[in-house]
């Protein structure tokens, strides 16, 4: 008999609204059944009724974290379309505020698992490191979110030039920290009998689930849309696309941490390239968009952002389709969270970073009676603290200090 | 594999049951029949060894269209097949068996565009609400002409009167 639990429509970890239904037998996850849609807002149709100028304000609120992936996307599937260039000036800024975009949502992601698995310092660590983050984007782009520096054929605004040493000053102090942080946070016991092993997704599945980003290199699949389909100043800059094999919580942590180190580097190169640039060289014109379809991706934190375009000529797209990571990573929970506990399901699902605001909640059954509960958020972080605290006794009596 | 070949490999398993267009040196788009849907995306999927990214639909007068993106990703190019489903009801294979990643994306195109993709395992709405009835389909055209002409009636003027109070001339000032 399995039980039905649900999760949701508040997801445990994030505050984003989706609705899980677990299928258990006792504590052990024998089914899911993952319903998305509680933040459908119809952007798709709103941007039908924007300019093409205007669309980049509104895909970048599909995702508060994206919101430089996503106008990226859209900006590269208008120039698609267009088959235009944009100055090399707008390339580099476009390339170091998605850069500075991935740093600060992987470290936002390593707090949040942190917190979940009940360390709560990694949680005020990384979300310390990840303040002059923000602080950086603000002097590049004006804004410490919504940016809104992509547009067609270029970039808003110009880069203060007067603004490279602290971001360089910035890079520096935050490879030493990720660095110390990295080592805390792979080194611990706990961490590795808490996250090895758990959530599994394999290679091969990786591929029919068209999964990407982080969730799909840490099984070994060697996808990189930075690689791949370089756009603007990514062919220009050289990085390691970072692979790990085994596809469980632990290397979807490694990934993520050994991307930050590749997003500095990164980001040292375009600002040595600069000197090559001229100030104010930072847009293209565009007179108007003639008839056709242009297909944008970019690689976001989470994985390929796609963007799709069709004019008719007007100034207005006629059909925008935006595909989020989230939407193809969601799905992989229904194989990674079976043969789990309860008490690991929430921790598997915030793995994939899930962003439901971009695609869009959990509930438990009993298989062996029907009988139908519901876990809030607090009983979910409860579990999941248990079981660490639980994992930490045992080490200590192992070595002799319980 | 090399667009080239693809492209070559395509026209050979094929034949006229497809057209290749190629708007950029990294775009490639096929024009497939209906029938050969299924067996174009298992060519694509399993035997030159694209990648499955993600699907759409984009409604037309008289039907929908219905596009999937393969990614070639060492060769840097996308190969988008394309079908044309005709309404009144638009019916076309769901790809699932090959790519099951295409589940929830065929959900979607199914509860805007009313596109019911055979042999899919659960063809449920996923996005709308539970309260929108079952025959209605949000994105297609007769559908977005019945909100605009809902939307101009109800211009918002009783909602204006009941914030600010009615004027005293009658009309909200």
């Amino acid at each position: 008999m399995v039980k039905k639990i649900p999760i949701g429509p508040f997801h445990p970890v994030l505050e984003e609204p989706e609705f899980f239904e677990l299928h258990v037998d006792g504590e052990r996850v024998v089914g899911l059944d993952m319903t998305i849609g509680w933040s459908h807002r119809g952007i798709e149709l709103l941007s039908e009724h924007k300019t093409w100028d205007q669309v980049p304000f509104l895909v970048e609120r599909v995702c508060g974290i994206c919101s430089c992936s996503h106008p990226y996307a859209y900006v590269k599937a208008v120039e698609d379309l267009l088959q235009i260039e944009v100055p090399l000036r707008a390339q580099l800024i476009r390339c170091i505020a998605a850069e500075l975009e991935r740093l600060h949502s992987h470290l936002l992601w390593t707090g949040l698992a942190g917190h979940f698995l009940g360390y709560n310092t990694v949680f005020m660590w990384t979300w310390k490191f990840r303040e002059p983050v923000l602080d950086v984007l603000e002097a590049v782009t004006g804004n410490r979110n919504h940016y809104a520096v992509m547009r067609p054929g270029g970039v808003r605004r110009d880069l203060p030039e007067e603004e490279i040493p602290n971001i360089l000053k910035l890079l520096d102090s935050l490879e030493k920290n990720n660095a110390m942080l990295t080592k805390a946070i792979l080194d611990d016991p706990v961490i590795h009998a808490r996250t090895k092993g758990v959530g599994v997704f394999p290679k091969d599945k990786c591929r029919l689930y068209g999964a990407l980003g982080p969730t799909a290199r840490s099984a070994g699949l060697d996808i990189d849309d930075r690689r791949d389909h370089p756009i603007d100043a990514y062919s220009k800059v050289k990085f390691d696309v970072i692979l790990c094999q085994n596809g469980d919580v632990f290397d979807k942590a490694v990934v993520r941490q050994l991307e930050n180190f590749e997003s500095i580097k990164i980001i040292r190169q375009c600002l040595k390239l600069f000197a090559d640039t001229k100030p104010g060289d930072i847009c293209t014109e565009i007179n108007e968009v003639p008839p056709g379809e242009g297909i944008g991706v970019y690689e976001a934190p989470r994985g390929e952002v796609l963007h799709y375009v069709r004019s008719n000529g007007g100034n207005m797209p006629i059909r925008h389709k935006i595909r989020a990571p989230s939407f193809n990573n969601i799905l992989t929970n229904e194989v990674s969270v079976i043969g789990n506990t309860v008490a690991d399901a929430g921790l598997i699902t915030a793995a994939v970073d899930p962003c439901y605001s971009c695609t869009e909640r959990v509930g438990i059954v009993d298989r062996r009676d029907g009988s139908r509960r519901v876990l809030t958020e607090k009983d979910l972080v409860r579990l999941s603290h248990e079981k660490t605290e639980e994992i930490r006794k045992r080490f200590a009596r192992q070595s002799g200090r319980g | 594999m090399e667009r080239e070949e693809v492209k070559r490999r395509l026209a050979e398993r094929f034949g006229d049951k497809l057209k290749i267009a190629e708007r950029s040196p990294k775009r490639v788009f096929v024009y497939a029949e209906n029938e050969i849907w299924v067996d174009l995306a298992r060519f694509l999927f399993d035997d030159l060894g694209a990648r499955y990214d993600t699907g759409l639909a984009v409604d037309d007068r008289d039907g929908v269209e219905v596009m999937f993106f393969f990614p070639f990703d060492k060769e840097d190019f996308f190969v988008t097949m394309k079908t044309f489903a005709t309404k009144p009801h638009p019916v076309l294979d769901s790809i699932t068996p090959v790519c099951p990643g295409a589940k929830w994306i065929e959900r979607e195109m199914f509860e805007m565009y009313e596109v019911t993709f055979r042999n899919h395992p659960d063809l449920r709405p996923l996005l709308r609400a539970d309260m929108m009835p079952p025959d209605y389909y949000p994105a297609r055209r007769e559908a977005k002409d019945e909100h605009e002409t809902v939307r101009e009636r109800d211009d918002g003027d009783w909602m204006a009167g009941q914030v600010f109070g009615e004027s005293p001339n009658g009309e909200n000032p």
